[in-house]
């Protein structure tokens, strides 16, 4: 390979089959060039058969299970691009959806900041303890509990709306309410951790309270 | 002295169309072909027949191709389905500025690149180096398996990758230099430079292992 004569390289590199073929005859009588010229075709001809065949019955199932997945988790990434140019003007939905949970969120946090995070959730008269009391927690948990009820009567109502939406306006409420869905679990899972935690408790009924507006607009829409 | 009379072969299918579609479709831009369109419109609404059409066409190629690249089936496969996620992800933003073959396939390459620099990160998650044999691992090796194929085999891994993907895409699986240009985003001429490294940093690994002489022996 590291001979004098040079052609071998040459031409291998330049890996033209004219360039090839002249090598060939010039390596009939040139070792230094015949070596390497030979190992060259021999790995040429050996490579192909480095082609791995292999059953695998489970593998697309799966593809198409973890396809179907992302798509019930994520519909919006294969919807959207496909709505017509007139859903443009919903697009502002979405944001705007964004926009109040920042503005709930702030809210929120001001009123948790102005209260120096002492300030019970529901009966500011009865304690300043930064945490609820037990008293207050059920009063709390008790509104929950029907925002909750209301929320899964309009949902089942809602269903066929949100599984199969028929416009962009109900695709947007789809992610709206998907969105508040996964901030709600967020909350919840924090609120399990810290049960008398006002602000949380503050947080979690203003997504509720989003969510029912939601559902309710949504009905509206369907049934206009 | 040529030893490769005995070499088993994997019978390449008659200039194995790169796409369904004409033979000389490349990695380029241009009009896409009907048929290619309906199956791109299908992924982008995430129909699972157009995957699985997908899948008939480019699936067996992807799996050895990232088998190759990677060294284990179990891998490939991991490879393979993950890069069909990505297809999904990102067919409603595929544009059409490569043919949609050398789109899928410069998917599945990044992929594979991503789990060898996660297995870099990771050691531990790595799997075994095939031995050959193992369910659910490497594949036995093919009966009748020639001394210089495994040589190659195992010299692979010790190529740069951009060098052993070119290798593995040209010599082993067929495509020329155009489609290897764009399933990998360089020039024509920087395929063909890639690939004469390749070839040649295998003659020296070859003749250093003298796995060249036992295998002409």
């Amino acid at each position: 390979m590291t001979g004098r004569c040079t052609r071998a390289q040459e031409a291998l590199k330049r890996n033209d089959p004219s360039a090839i073929e002249r090598l060939r005859v010039h390596a009939a009588r040139c070792a230094e060039c015949a070596e390497p010229l030979a190992l060259w075709d021999e790995i040429a001809s050996a490579a192909p058969s480095l082609r791995r065949e292999w059953e695998s019955p489970r593998l697309f199932p799966k593809i198409a299970a973890a396809i179907d997945t992302e798509k019930f988790s994520r519909p919006a990434v294969a919807e959207a691009p496909a709505a017509p140019a007139s859903s443009r003007k919903f697009q502002w939905i979405p944001m705007a959806a964004a926009a109040s949970l920042f503005v709930v969120a702030m809210v929120g946090l001001q009123v948790f900041r102005n209260s120096g995070g002492r300030e019970p959730l529901v009966n500011a008269a009865s304690t300043s303890n930064p945490l609820l009391t037990d008293r207050s927690l059920e009063e709390v948990e008790t509104a929950e509990a029907n925002y909750v009820r209301s929320i899964e009567r309009l949902s089942v109502l809602a269903r066929p709306r949100i599984a199969n939406p028929t416009t962009p306006l109900f695709v947007n409420y789809r992610e709206k309410l998907q969105l508040l869905d996964s901030a709600i679990v967020e909350i919840r899972a924090q609120i399990e951790m810290n049960r008398f935690n006002s602000h949380l408790r503050r947080e979690l009924l203003a997504m509720y309270q989003e969510k029912q507006r939601t559902l309710q607009e949504l009905m509206k829409e369907a049934t206009s | 002295m040529h030893v490769l009379e005995n070499v088993p072969r994997t019978p390449r299918p008659a200039k194995e169309a790169f796409l369904d579609g004409p033979e000389e479709t490349d990695g380029s831009s241009g009009a896409r072909d009907p048929a290619e369109e309906k199956l791109l419109d299908g992924c982008r609404a995430g129909d699972v027949a157009a995957f699985e059409r997908l899948y008939e066409l480019h699936g067996a190629r992807m799996k050895s191709i990232a088998r190759n690249l990677l060294g284990h089936e179990t891998d490939a496969e991991d490879a393979v389905q993950e890069a069909f996620l990505k297809i999904y992800r990102g067919a409603a933003s595929f544009r059409g500025s490569a043919a949609l073959s050398t789109w899928i396939y410069r998917i599945l390459v990044n992929t594979c690149y991503d789990l060898l620099r996660r297995r870099k990160r990771h050691p531990e998650d790595a799997l075994e180096t095939p031995s050959g044999g193992g369910e659910g691992s490497a594949l036995p090796a093919p009966a009748g398996d020639h001394p210089l194929r495994i040589a190659i085999e195992q010299s692979l891994s010790k190529l740069a990758p951009r060098q052993r993907t070119v290798f593995l895409l040209s010599a082993v699986e067929g495509f020329s230099h155009r489609e290897i240009a764009g399933v990998l985003e360089v020039s024509e001429g920087a395929s063909r430079t890639l690939l004469f490294e390749a070839k040649r940093r295998l003659q020296d690994l070859l003749w250093t292992s003298g796995a060249r002489g036992r295998a002409s022996a």
